[in-house]
């Protein structure tokens, strides 16, 4: 590897971003996850789980815009402008800049949608933001594949790790989802939980057990 | 307009038969026609509208917005658009110490009926419906189906109309709960926008208007604007149907003008009788505030109250007002759709210790007990945060409650209650929903 200069400076932020972008994607791929969950984060109060999923995946598109920018702009390789949101258009890492390309196309969708969310029913908003089961994937092979950075020493291990953690998470949401209390039955359980509870004068004990009240 | 002899502008009652009317069958058909003459169709899509704009008409399921923007709203909807819109009586009032709709259906299914074949035309509409509990008393479904026969032998509806039923839930009858059900699904509320105007029922353009509504209407296409306005006040002009329960408490309904003193509507208030206006998403007010009011809501802005669906209650001195709020309070909460989070989390709360203050359970001499701070507190967490007002209804009748009880919060506090009745007083329905079946 050469050091960074003038005209290698696109090409190494392109690269960085990269990586950035998906330890971000992961992070707000878990932090969705644990949304559809209602679980919370130590420290954090519930709507702060959804707040930071929101805001990490504002950041995360911004690096990926930025990653997808100076690809294109840079010439050390030539990636035309429509290989942005046009899968297959690039000679240079045909099929594995065309995987980067199809999750950008998506989680421009997923952004977009949500952007828009109170225009939209709320059956159409959660279709589109499904796909990001499809986006986080594609991305990582993305990472994987279509440079040499990921597939070596600490950033193939980084890479490794993500994988781990999204599977894991999806497994666990997976599971946790059996134990959902249908939406006709949750206030009949609370309440029977706060007013038992009141009755007895004992504090601070959650009402559900292991049980969520979510979706 | 022509004006026979029972349309003086200031007669009332206009919906219903007259108290004298002897008259076993004043519901039927004959009845209907000889005291209102024929139906007046206007053979013009949006003419009414205009009509309905001077007479000031407002929706009379409580939350008093203008009929004709609605009506404008889907009129507009269905141009743009290109689809046939769908028009739907809302009879099905939820507030169990409402009874105002339910006697309207029963005693003057016709005028109904003739308000939504009117609605239907007006908005140029192919569908009607007519959404209605089963009823606690009367067997509303039998008398409708009767109706419709009859209308159907003489010819005179244009528009077909459906009866549906409502699931005996407390917010069954809100809007977009409403337009769930009719699809097929639970009668809970959804976030809007969408606008039901403009995409409904299976996404056409949707009005929805209170049966009563739509007997106002149907008189103001007979006997015109300024005959509605012959009664009530200029900015808020016309009749309404009120259900008041004193003492005994059992629903008497009369027909009012708007803006007549509470005192006529219940009689003498003294200073310490306790009135429930607008039913159990409405507001306590102590005697000596109702005895200047008048019913309607620009008097009653000064107390933050509101006329609603025109629910008057005095509370019975024999009873307690923090019992029976926190009676109200949970049923409410057993009848929270369980979507928000909010109000599944806040409203069990609030009504656990709505029961321990009521239950004199609370805080020791002289210290402000932590549980009345807890329920101010959770009310201003969790008004405003639904995807329907239930949460916001259930924190003002609660707040109010507090405030107007006040020294009886404080007899609690000393383990005294000023009740010597145990037996509730305002009316309860008693099967909360158990599974997803109770809420189809």
């Amino acid at each position: 590897m050469t050091g960074i200069n003038s005209s290698t400076a696109l090409w190494y932020t392109s690269r960085a971003t990269g990586v950035v972008a998906l330890l971000l994607l992961t992070a707000v791929m878990l932090l969705g996850l644990l949304v559809t969950r209602q679980g919370r984060l130590p420290g954090l109060p519930k709507f702060a789980v959804s707040g930071l999923h929101r805001n990490l995946s504002l950041l995360a598109t911004a690096f990926v815009a930025i990653h997808v920018l100076t690809a294109v702009t840079d010439g050390y390789v030539n990636i035309p402008v429509t290989a942005v949101v046009v899968p297959l258009a690039s000679s240079y890492e045909r099929v594995w800049l065309a995987l980067g390309t199809v999750s950008f196309d998506l989680m421009l969708a997923a952004v977009i949608t949500s952007l828009l969310r109170r225009h939209l029913s709320r059956k159409t908003w959660r279709a589109v933001h499904l796909t990001a089961y499809v986006s986080w994937p594609v991305a990582w092979f993305h990472s994987l594949f279509s440079s040499t950075d990921m597939r070596h020493g600490v950033l193939f291990l980084l890479a490794i790790v993500c994988a781990v953690a999204v599977i894991a998470a999806v497994l666990w949401r997976l599971a946790s989802a059996g134990n959902d209390v249908p939406r006709a039955e949750r206030v009949g359980l609370l309440m029977s939980a706060v007013h038992g509870r009141g009755r007895r004068g004992q504090q601070g004990r959650a009402p559900q057990g292991e049980r969520t009240l979510s979706k | 307009m022509t004006q026979d002899t029972t349309g003086a502008a200031t007669e009332l009652p206009r919906l219903l038969p007259p108290p004298e009317d002897k008259n076993r069958n004043a519901h039927d058909w004959y009845a209907h026609t000889d005291r209102y003459g024929r139906l007046p169709y206007r053979e013009r899509q949006g003419t009414l509208i205009a009509d309905v704009e001077a007479a000031g008409l407002t929706g009379r399921g409580g939350a008093a917005f203008p009929v004709h923007r609605k009506l404008q709203a889907v009129l507009e909807a269905a141009d743009k658009r290109r689809r046939t819109p769908v028009v739907i009586a809302n009879g099905a009032e939820s507030e169990p110490a409402s009874d105002k709709d339910a006697t309207l259906l029963w005693l003057s299914p016709h005028l109904v009926l003739d308000g939504l074949q009117l609605a239907a035309e007006a908005v140029g509409a192919d569908t009607a419906i007519l959404y209605t509990h089963v009823n606690r008393g009367h067997d509303v479904g039998a008398r409708l189906r009767e109706a419709l026969q009859a209308r159907q032998a003489a010819g005179v509806d244009r528009v077909p109309v459906q009866l549906a039923t409502a699931p005996a839930r407390f917010l069954a009858g809100q809007e977009t709960a409403l337009i769930n059900h009719l699809s097929g699904g639970p009668a809970i509320p959804t976030f809007m926008p969408p606008r039901i105007t403009e995409r409904g029922l299976h996404g056409v353009p949707t009005l929805v208007q209170n049966a009563e509504t739509l007997a106002h209407l149907a008189l103001i296409a007979r006997r015109g604007p300024r005959w509605f306005r012959g009664v009530g006040t200029v900015d808020e002009p016309g009749s309404m149907l009120a259900t008041v329960r004193r003492a005994d408490g059992k629903p008497r309904i009369s027909e009012v003008p708007l803006g007549i003193p509470l005192q006529d509507l219940v009689g003498e208030l003294g200073q310490d009788r306790a009135v429930l206006l607008g039913g159990y998403h409405g507001t306590w007010l102590t005697g000596s505030e109702a005895r200047k009011l008048t019913l309607d809501n620009r008097s009653l802005a000064a107390v933050q109250a509101k006329v609603g669906a025109g629910i008057v209650i005095t509370l019975p001195p024999d009873r307690c007002g923090l019992v029976e709020t926190a009676n109200v309070v949970r049923y409410l909460a057993l009848e929270s759709a369980g979507q928000c989070g909010p109000c599944l989390n806040g409203l069990p709360r609030i009504a656990a210790a709505l029961a321990e203050i009521a239950g004199g359970r609370f805080g020791k001499h002289g210290t402000r007990p932590q549980v009345l701070a807890d329920v101010q507190r959770w009310s201003g967490l969790v008004a405003g945060r639904g995807a329907c007002h239930h949460p916001d209804g259930t924190t003002r009748f609660v707040r109010s409650a507090l405030r107007v009880f006040a020294a009886e919060v404080d007899r609690h506090q000393r383990g005294r209650c000023s009740a010597t009745v145990r037996q509730p007083f305002l009316p309860i329905p008693k099967d909360a929903a158990r599974t997803e079946e109770d809420w189809i």
